[in-house]
């Protein structure tokens, strides 16, 4: 019935599009978006074709294709855009070191991506210093002076057990003696219902005032990437005593080279927060550094 | 556990088909709804979701002789397909006394391998078998630091090699020097690896040649969505996964992804991780599970009927 050619001009109505949005969410659903945010775009898209009229000889479903198209290039086009070089500039201009600090749950690859975008500063001619602010998981420290070495960077440390905002501050003080341009502070994984350790993040961000705060997410997660980046957020505001507390600023999504099409934790993480995807991690090597692409994105989930 | 707030709203979905005066198709038809949306917001896998609720459906419409308890059938129904969900035919592996066992642990980039690999080792160590671990991850920057330090916190017999760069021949180093020590738990932890990379999981092949292990333990992490199912797929294709320990339960998660990597495998859940510390490991039983997650009274009467 649905996807039929209607021969006359037809008055869109629930019992029209019902059927053909429960088959979308399901699509949305397979591709990985969160249940509860391919609801929410299936309701919205429904309201939006409710009462429209489709002309003789189309159909339905090409035009419930093409609301949904365009409400994804929505949601994933910035509305904000975070133009690091340009920014790390303006810094210089004002003879300080740029600080960006990588935040997000346990494993999702906050080190090996803040590795990668040193490799992308430097080959852009930032002098780059890496904090290492992750005191808790063994071989943390290790992992970066590895990748400290490799890239030719600095790397400014104190060991295990330190308190995190504490290294990050000297860190910066280092920084600006050194002359660096960028200071990339690593933070140890934490989950974003751990309030004790969502504490001490809301410390290190209020100690340090970074200029770019990252979350780093997997793009292998499911239903619980929207509540990560909405959760550290909501710590970041909520434990802050400043008046003006610091959120995140943009989204980094690893592992993207891991999930063929099932590409729907975009989605959900954009979709929750209003932030940027920044950077999308496609592999374990420095090079593995791209601009999320929305279009392909869409035709990926819709396919 | 959060897995069980799943359990809740399948619980919930059940309660009010039984609540309801009648039991018509609309009302069972509502409850399997339910059911199939609590599980979609688990990241259970979507065909696995429509293919339990078919089931569920096949079971009710062949065995409802109308003399029989309607309501009953279909709690059964329910029952024995999410048993089936996490609870597969296979026997996990069990350790033996006095015999070198070879576990090697395998999964995905970050699940928590080598941390799962430490909480093992000490969970047997304090049962007092002679327990030691190995580092076969020549990739990961640090990995050998990270297991070195967890193997001196955790005071277990550690082997490692910084300079060799083949896994392969570290494992089998490992293995030999901890079976001339009579070890009796040897755990080789190895590189996060992915199905999209031919490479990595022909490495692990090798590696599982080379050590010919006991026990293949594939670890997931309790976040992963629909992604899990043809992961799980590739690793079972490669090598004989025999266990599955689903990690960082202390978290939001529900853990449905994992445990859809449950029936990909056909390996049984034997340990859930909860935390960052070594301590943090608990045993898992999938019987034990469905009937707290379902908080039915006489479930094996439900089951084996
Ligand atoms: N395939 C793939 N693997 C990645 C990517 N980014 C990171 N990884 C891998 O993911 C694993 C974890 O990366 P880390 O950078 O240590 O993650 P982390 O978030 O710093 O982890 P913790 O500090 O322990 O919380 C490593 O094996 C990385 O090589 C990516 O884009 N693709
Ligand atoms: N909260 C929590 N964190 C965990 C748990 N298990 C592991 N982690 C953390 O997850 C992160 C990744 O763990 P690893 O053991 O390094 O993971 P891996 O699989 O060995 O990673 P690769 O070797 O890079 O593939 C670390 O920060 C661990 O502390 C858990 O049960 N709960
Ligand atoms: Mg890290
Ligand atoms: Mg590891």
């Amino acid at each position: 019935l649905f996807g039929r050619i209607p021969f006359t001009d037809k008055v869109l109505d629930d019992e029209d599009l019902q059927p053909l949005m429960t088959d979308m969410r399901q699509l949305l659903v397979t591709k990985n978006v969160a249940a509860d945010i391919a609801d929410k775009l299936c309701d919205s898209v429904a309201e939006s074709l409710r009462g429209t009229t489709v002309g003789k000889f189309s159909r339905v479903s090409v035009k419930v294709r093409e609301a949904m198209e365009k409400a994804l290039v929505r949601i994933l086009t910035p509305k904000r855009d975070v133009n690091i070089l340009r920014d790390v500039a303006k810094a210089k201009a004002a003879k300080r070191p740029f600080v960006i600090t990588f935040c997000g749950v346990n494993g999702v690859g906050k080190s090996t991506n803040l590795a990668k975008i040193c490799y992308w500063l430097t080959h852009n001619g930032q002098k780059v210093l890496i904090a290492a602010c992750d005191t808790f998981r063994s071989g943390a420290v290790e992992q970066l002076r590895i990748h400290a070495q490799c890239l030719g960077v600095p790397l400014f440390e104190r060991g295990y057990g330190k308190d995190a905002a504490a290294i990050a501050a000297e860190a910066i003080q280092h920084a600006r003696r050194e002359g660096c341009d960028v200071v990339l502070v690593d933070t140890a994984g934490r989950m974003q219902d751990n309030e004790p350790l969502m504490r001490s993040l809301t410390k290190l961000i209020n100690v340090n005032n970074p200029d770019l705060i990252l979350f780093v997410g997997e793009a292998l997660v499911g239903n619980d990437g929207a509540d990560q980046v909405v959760k550290f957020n909501a710590a970041l505001r909520d434990l802050s005593d400043k008046p003006n507390p610091r959120l995140i600023d943009g989204i980094v999504l690893t592992k993207f080279d891991t999930i063929d099409d099932k590409v729907g934790a975009s989605i959900s993480m954009v979709y929750a927060t209003g932030q940027p995807i920044v950077f999308v991690g496609v592999g374990q090597t420095y090079t593995d550094l791209k601009r999320l692409n929305a279009a392909v994105i869409v035709d990926l989930l819709l396919k | 556990m959060v897995l069980a707030e799943l359990g809740n709203k399948i619980t919930k979905a059940l309660v009010t088909m039984k609540n309801s005066t009648i039991l018509d198709d609309q009302v069972i038809d509502d409850m399997l709804k339910e059911i199939q949306r609590a599980l979609l917001e688990s990241d259970v896998n979507v065909r696995m979701v429509v293919q339990l609720r078919e089931n569920i459906k096949k079971k009710i419409a062949a065995e409802d002789a109308g003399g029989f308890n309607k309501r009953k059938l279909v709690q059964q129904a329910v029952f024995s397909e999410l048993k089936r969900l996490v609870d597969p035919a296979g026997k996990p592996y069990q350790p033996k006394k006095k015999h070198a066992n070879v576990i090697m642990f395998v999964g995905l980039q970050g699940s928590g391998k080598t941390t799962t690999v430490t909480k093992y080792a000490l969970f047997y160590q304090k049962k007092g078998w002679k327990t030691a671990v190995v580092c076969a991850d020549t990739f990961r920057a640090g990995a050998y630091d990270q297991l070195k330090q967890n193997a001196a916190k955790a005071k277990l017999k550690f082997y490692g090699d910084y300079t060799e760069t083949d896994p392969v021949l570290i494992a089998a180093a490992g293995v030999e020097q901890f079976k001339k020590e009579a070890c009796e738990i040897i755990i080789v932890d190895t590189s996060g690896r992915h199905k999209q990379e031919a490479s990595l999981l022909d490495e692990m092949q090798q590696v599982s040649t080379a050590i010919q292990p006991d026990d293949i333990v594939f670890v997931m992490d309790s976040s992963i969505g629909q992604a899990a199912q043809a992961q799980a797929e590739a690793f079972q294709k490669k090598v004989a996964v025999g266990s599955v320990i689903i990690t960082k339960l202390d978290g939001h998660a529900k853990g449905g992804g994992a445990l859809s990597a449950v029936a990909a495998t056909g390996a049984p859940i034997t340990f859930i991780g909860t935390g960052e510390h070594f301590d943090d490991l608990e045993v898992f039983s999938a019987q034990s599970f469905v009937s707290r997650l379902l908080g039915f009274g006489d479930v094996e009467g439900l089951v084996d009927k």
